[in-house]
């Protein structure tokens, strides 16, 4: 399995492939490939604000793919 | 009074025979309701309580005739009769998902549809039962000779016809769906185009634009215990263009990642399959023991990349418990005690079940190894963050892996498990059959129970069950 990490100032769910995969700040475990990343909205105050696509392989539970979410106004 | 000519008779015969031979088709899965007012047979769409996933318990039932049958009835009998230590009720009333091959199949889908009253009378309609010989009794009705005739009618479809009458009382997925109850039950069948495993779910039969609710649970189960050449594959009709289905994303994005993960690539490739509907209109699946004998791919699958992994990275389960039924044999062997090779018989049959045996043992072994990669990482960032908080004064913490310290047991009952060999020998010389003794049927049925109960890995659930 691949490692995702999260970060978001708020604890807010993680949109993985289209599918609720547990919540912001925490490791997610998931399959390795190709997987599109976002936050549950509203209220949409995150950037980026479009879906991002990553690529998860060769991580570890120390070190898990970082993907950043940043506070904006809604 | 006017005589009728023999060769009338014969033609009116001919009529007959014309007129039932071209009626007689199998029942024909039905296209999608695309109108968005039909809630497909989903895992997600069960209801459950709010704590229902906490202890999340999967069941997987192998393929073996009744042998398969009587055996996981066995260990849903032990089940029902062991308190949990909190006294919050039984283990069965706990088990979220039952996924069945072939003989395990009928255990499953009578559970699912009939919850406890299977300890009322499933022995009776089912397991203590000659299904073969009512299966020969049906060869032997001139109606079904004249049904038989026809290229849309075939031995399958009248096993499908004595399962439904018999035992499963017309039901369909809509009844599974109507009840809304756990446990999902996926039936798996193989679909003989490439031989991958063919599951009737809502999922699937999205992907072949069809509607799951109105099928039959008996001919699900038909499929999936169709056992090859005695009995003939079933059909279903791909409607996935026509109903407009699309390719969803997580396998769309499976699909373009074929060499960063085969597997995923494969599982993708497998279920849409039959969106090139020009080019498969019909599906032809059997026996479900041809793609894997145990059940247990399926669970895979949910457990990296579906209903499961949802679930365990959300933190909504603390203990996940698999229980796999495999009610395999090893039949005595003396081949190795005589310098002449085995005939052609002893031959085609090891060619036949040994590829399918080392398969089943594989899938147990990698699911096992799922489960403890799980744990090791846990293991992993607790040690680390110990080493931290000993040798670094800033108090950093690691972030916690989703589902923090989740406890996972995979429990695997076969008959190799029994430490008796007298005992061992005379499980693993049962046939593989739809008719054995009523003694045999009590003892599969005793022994299932005590090999779950025995087993080190339950044993350990229970003990650390709070």
């Amino acid at each position: 399995m691949e490692y995702l990490f999260v970060t978001f100032d708020d604890d807010r769910e993680v949109v993985v492939d289209d599918a609720v995969q547990g919540r912001t700040n925490e490791v997610l475990e998931l399959e390795r490939g190709t997987h599109t990343v976002t936050l549950t909205s509203p209220p949409s105050d995150f950037r980026p604000k479009d879906e991002v696509t990553i690529a998860l392989d060769g991580t570890t539970a120390i070190t898990p793919r970082e993907v950043c979410y940043e506070k904006v106004a809604s | 009074m006017r005589k009728w000519h023999p060769s009338s008779y014969c033609a009116l015969l001919a009529v007959i025979v014309v007129l039932v031979n071209g009626c007689a088709h199998y029942p024909l899965n039905q296209p999608l309701d695309t109108s968005g007012q039909a809630i497909p047979y989903e895992f997600d769409q069960l209801t459950a309580p709010a704590d229902a996933d906490e202890t999340f318990v999967v069941l997987a039932f192998s393929g073996g005739g009744t042998r398969a049958a009587a055996l996981s009835y066995g260990v849903l009998k032990a089940l029902r009769d062991n308190r949990l230590p909190d006294g919050s009720g039984s283990l069965l009333d706990d088990v979220d998902i039952i996924s069945t091959v072939s003989g395990g199949s009928f255990t499953g889908a009578y559970y699912a549809l009939f919850g406890e009253s299977i300890f009322d009378n499933f022995t009776e309609k089912f397991l203590k039962r000659n299904i073969e010989k009512e299966l020969f009794l049906k060869l032997f009705n001139p109606y079904n000779w004249v049904r038989l005739a026809s290229p849309c009618f075939n031995r399958i479809d009248l096993a499908a016809e004595l399962y439904d009458e018999t035992i499963f009382e017309s039901k369909t997925f809509g009844t599974l769906v109507r009840k809304a109850k756990r446990p999902f039950l996926i039936m798996n069948a193989t679909n003989l185009f490439n031989g991958a495993r063919f599951e009737f779910t809502g999922v699937q039969f999205y992907y072949i634009g069809s509607d799951i609710l109105t099928y039959p649970i008996a001919r699900a189960v038909a499929a999936s215990s169709a056992f090859p050449y005695l009995l003939s594959p079933i059909t279903l009709a791909n409607y996935y263009e026509t109903a407009g289905c699309t390719v969803k994303k997580k396998e769309a994005l499976a699909l373009e990642d074929y060499w960063r993960n085969k597997r995923r690539y494969s599982a993708a490739y497998n279920k849409t399959l039959y969106a090139d509907q020009d080019e498969h209109p019909y599906v032809h699946v059997m026996d479900g023991g041809l793609a894997d004998n145990i059940g247990l791919r399926a669970i895979y699958d949910l457990y990296v990349r579906g209903d499961i992994r949802e679930r365990i990275n959300s933190g909504r389960i603390t203990r996940f418990l698999v229980i796999v039924v495999n009610a395999k044999t090893e039949k005595s062997e003396w081949c190795d005690q005589k310098e002449s090779p085995p005939g052609l018989m002893k031959v085609g049959y090891k060619t036949s079940t040994v590829s399918m045996d080392n398969y089943s043992f594989e899938t147990v072994e990698m699911f096992k190894e799922a489960a403890g990669e799980r744990m090791k990482a846990q293991q992993y960032l607790t040690a680390c963050q110990k080493k931290l908080d000993e040798h670094s004064a800033d108090g950093f913490t690691l972030p916690r892996i989703a589902g923090g310290d989740m406890k996972l047991y995979v429990v695997d009952l076969s008959f190799n498990n029994l430490s008796d060999e007298t005992e061992k020998d005379f499980f693993n010389n049962l046939p593989t059959s739809f008719a054995l003794r009523e003694s045999e049927v009590e003892r599969l049925i005793e022994v299932g129970g005590r090999l779950l109960c025995e087993h080190p890995e339950f044993t350990r659930f229970i003990a650390e069950y709070e």
